[in-house]
């Protein structure tokens, strides 16, 4: 019975998102009003077909409806509700049910919100958006169905993949992945419209860059969330490993960065309009090459799906949906009418340009070193892999050049800076460097690359810190809208620029010892000694664990004990650990097990000192803070178009003014 | 139409795209030993149970296969039954041989009575010949032809139609 309402549910998603595109396509082409609004009705009837047949395939999954072929996969009776419920998205047909459900709630919203002040972009973005969703629902009536039945119907299953069921975050890591990536069709679908209408104009550029603002945030803590989780889990005491499943949700974080800033321009300046087009349609086509990433069995990660056969079909998408991109803006891009205006070196816009190449530049960077072993394997016998040291190394430089511009971009006025103004707003910031990189040599900083990210964050901070007092939201402030947009930026800087320090000072700074221990022996790691207390081994319902127990003290004071473990699950392998982490202010202390026996009371010790990792998970809560105080909706300006605000040059005297 | 913005755009995606169709069939998973195509290490081990000792060397001019397991490994029961009716159905004109990894005689003895026996089985006391093979999990199989050098090697259980497959690469190599 389930199975059949669930494959009735995902016919009549791809009915209705297949018909809502084409009368979306229609009304583009025709400007016919009631093919709109058929449209319109379809992509909110799609959302209702996802929402219910998640709830359904949810419901499934609680009762331990094995007939459903998901649940016979996924479920298990022995497993906590949580586990349950997060199996929804744990492999690849839920997953991808998931994906519709996420894409669904995203089209009504926005279909919603754009039809009440951006009518004329409507019919292209919905034939868009609908068209996408055309695909989706096409993998679930199809290669990846989730709703098939099983004969005869098993009493119990395996449940999910036992790394997904050890650590909470992988109930929370997920959604704002999807949320994120997810959220990449939106501003796909706008840029979209606006191509197909050769016009973006200034008051829609808003709207625009808010839509790609909101996915940008929840894949920035997607993406930290998951360096979180292998932080916690792995227990290699590294947070990023270029892995290329990481990578893959990177890139279009990179462009979509590159997008926000540029999106400034054209709003400013009505420069860039092409430009920002290109960078929007390369995050959503990143995100679908992600997808093919994880789900099509190409890559080794340790976040990939197991094999399976919908890579071709997620190819075909990624193929039609690029060159239709590129023939779209080809056709285009020359009646956007970007203005043209003289550009100078030392001006806000130029920082942005420098800004918007260097992103590029780490986008390419990263992808071509995770794409670079299937080339050299498509076309040799050869085997290799790219590591760690090349995409340190391209991508260090980047990083520090991109925590300088951070400083120096804001700082700058509009148009052509004068001397006079440079030394000005640089004479601090230079000084503030100076001192931070001071600070850092003083305590034992000798690295290259470390001294120089201290340095420029140094700079970077003061002019962040400066630029966020002035743009302190106030109650009497007669505009109030730009200016707490300006703040939220800020925010989101000053987080950048934290994360940015201590992503270098955690990487370069941190101490490690490897020791074999016997009961009671003890081992120095910086101020820390570490005494094995003994090993005992635990049973649970799915995994046979053996857990050490180590005592921590710092100059002689007791801080307790930690207790890093060694997991056995039935269908693995090797033995899975799980470090365990002592977290203060300015460092972690960082154990987990080699080996350990619980006959002979051994210990295999790997202890780690990191330095700063808690201000990187901080920091992203920071800059996610900004992005919310941007996107929060107060008043109704945020989707009417915005007049052309004499009363921004007010709020931010000197700088703001536009010399040119 | 702007051609300049089509030409860049399709010189970044298409060989893109090419590459990831191209990868198919990959399998991530797979690392290529170092051994395949040198001389197998040699080795004299004894047999299970008190059966007499096989030594490598003695066998050359025949083709070989060397075929990892252990008691305690869950695909390696379903692999030998396979390895056991093949050993069988090719004769003396193939020479299968398992080395058990990391085990106890008497659970050897057991596996081997609930699996079948067509071919010797010798014990790798102290794993050193896994060592000097690679091994990096069980089962592993090497292909050893008649002048003694490995021509290939299997991660993973053995299905039939791997084996043939694999037992067929012999005769290409004498032919």
């Amino acid at each position: 019975m389930t199975p059949l309402l669930g494959r009735t549910l995902v016919l009549l998603s791809l009915l209705f998102a297949s018909a809502g595109a084409v009368f979306a396509f229609a009304a583009a082409l025709r400007s016919s009003r009631p093919a709109l609004i058929l449209a319109r009705r379809l992509a909110y009837a799609y959302a209702a077909a996802m929402t219910a047949a998640n709830l359904l395939m949810i419901s499934a999954l609680l009762a331990h409806d094995f007939s459903v072929s998901y649940v016979a996969q996924v479920g298990s009776r022995s497993l906590p509700v949580w586990v349950t419920i997060v199996s929804l998205w744990s492999s690849l047909e839920g997953s991808i049910l998931f994906w519709g459900l996420i894409l669904g709630l995203y089209i009504a919203v926005s279909t919603a919100i754009i039809s009440r002040s951006f009518e004329d972009y409507l019919p292209g973005a919905l034939g868009v958006w609908l068209s996408c969703a055309t695909f989706f629902s096409f993998l679930l009536a199809g290669p990846a169905q989730p709703f098939a039945t099983i004969t005869p119907v098993p009493l119990d299953g395996p449940g999910p993949n036992p790394l997904l069921q050890n650590h909470i975050l992988m109930a929370i890591h997920p959604p704002f992945l999807y949320l994120g990536y997810v959220g990449m069709t939106i501003p796909f679908g706008l840029a979209s419209a606006a191509l197909m209408r050769g016009q973006l104009t200034q008051d829609f550029i808003r709207p625009l860059r808010r839509w790609l603002l909101l996915p940008w945030t929840f894949l920035t803590v997607a993406i930290t969330l998951g360096g979180w989780w292998a932080y916690e889990v792995l227990g290699w005491g590294g947070y990023w490993a270029w892995d290329p499943v990481e990578n893959a949700s990177f890139l279009p974080w990179l462009t979509a960065t590159a997008a926000l800033h540029s999106a400034i321009v054209v709003e400013r300046k009505g420069m860039l309009k092409g430009w920002t087009l290109v960078l929007i349609k390369a995050s959503f086509l990143l995100t679908i090459l992600g997808t093919f990433m994880t789900r099509s069995g190409v890559f080794n990660s340790v976040h990939s799906f197991t094999q399976s056969s919908i890579g071709p079909t997620i190819l075909v998408f990624l193929a039609i949906a690029s060159l239709w991109s590129i023939f779209l803006l080809a056709m285009r891009i020359d009646s956007l009418e970007s203005e043209r205006h003289p550009l100078y070196g030392a001006s806000r816009e130029g920082m942005f340009l420098i800004n918007n190449l260097l992103f590029v530049l780490l986008t390419l960077t990263v992808l071509i070193g995770t794409l670079f072993p299937l080339l050299v394997e498509a076309f040799s016998e050869k085997q290799m892999s790219v590591g760690r040291p090349y995409f340190d190394q391209m991508a260090v430089p980047v990083g520090v050049a991109l925590l300088f511009l951070l400083g120096i971009g804001p700082a700058l006025p509009w148009g052509r800076a004068t001397k006079d103004q440079l030394r000005r707003v640089f004479l601090l910031p230079l000084a503030a460097g100076a001192v931070a990189g001071g600070i850092g040599f003083a305590a034992g900083v000798r690295g290259v690359p470390t001294l120089a990210t201290l340095f420029a964050g140094g700079f970077a901070a003061v002019v962040t810190f400066r630029e966020l007092s002035r743009s302190l939201p106030t109650r009497s402030s007669a505009a109030r809208g730009p200016s707490r947009r300006r703040f939220g930026g800020y925010l989101v800087h000053a987080g950048a620029v934290v994360v940015i320090i201590a992503i270098a000072v955690s990487s370069t700074m941190k101490t490690s010892i490897d020791a074999q221990l016997t009961l009671g022996q003890t081992v120095k790691i910086g101020d820390y000694t570490l005494t094995f207390a003994g090993a005992r081994e635990v049973a649970e319902p799915h995994r046979q664990s053996i857990i050490a127990t180590v005592n921590v003290s710092r100059n002689g004071s007791q801080l307790g004990s930690l207790t890093p473990r060694m997991n056995f699950y039935e269908n693995q392998r090797e033995p899975i650990g799980t470090p365990d982490v002592r977290t203060s202010l300015f460092e972690d202390l960082y154990l987990s097990v080699m080996n350990v026996d619980p006959q002979n009371q051994t210990l295999g010790l790997h202890a780690m000192i990191n330095p700063m990792v808690a201000w990187i998970w901080g920091a992203v809560g920071l800059m996610a803070i900004g992005s919310v105080v941007i996107l929060i909706p107060r008043r109704k300006l945020i989707i009417a178009p915005v007049p052309t605000d004499p009363a921004m040059a007010q709020i931010a005297p000197g700088v703001e003014v536009e010399a040119g | 139409m702007n051609r300049r913005v089509l030409l860049i755009g399709l010189t970044a995606s298409l060989p893109l795209l090419v590459v990831l169709a191209m990868s198919f069939g990959r399998d991530p998973h797979r690392v290529n030993s170092p051994l395949v195509g040198k001389d197998a290490p040699l080795f004299r081990l004894r047999g299970v149970a008190g059966a007499p000792p096989i030594s490598l060397a003695d066998l050359r001019g025949k083709p070989v296969v060397v075929n990892f397991w252990a008691t305690w490994c869950v695909p390696c029961h379903e692999e030998h039954k396979i390895l056991v009716e093949t050993a069988a159905a090719m004769g003396s004109s193939v020479q299968f041989i398992g080395v058990v990894y990391d085990d106890e005689e008497a659970k050897i003895l057991e596996f081997l009575r609930l699996n079948g026996n067509s071919y010797p089985t010798v014990v790798d006391v102290a794993g050193k010949t896994a060592i000097a093979y690679g091994v990096y999990g069980v089962p592993e199989s090497f292909f050893v032809d008649t002048k003694g050098k490995i021509i290939a090697k299997h991660e993973g259980p053995l299905t039939r139609e791997l084996l043939y497959e694999y037992i067929s690469r012999f005769k290409a190599h004498l032919g």
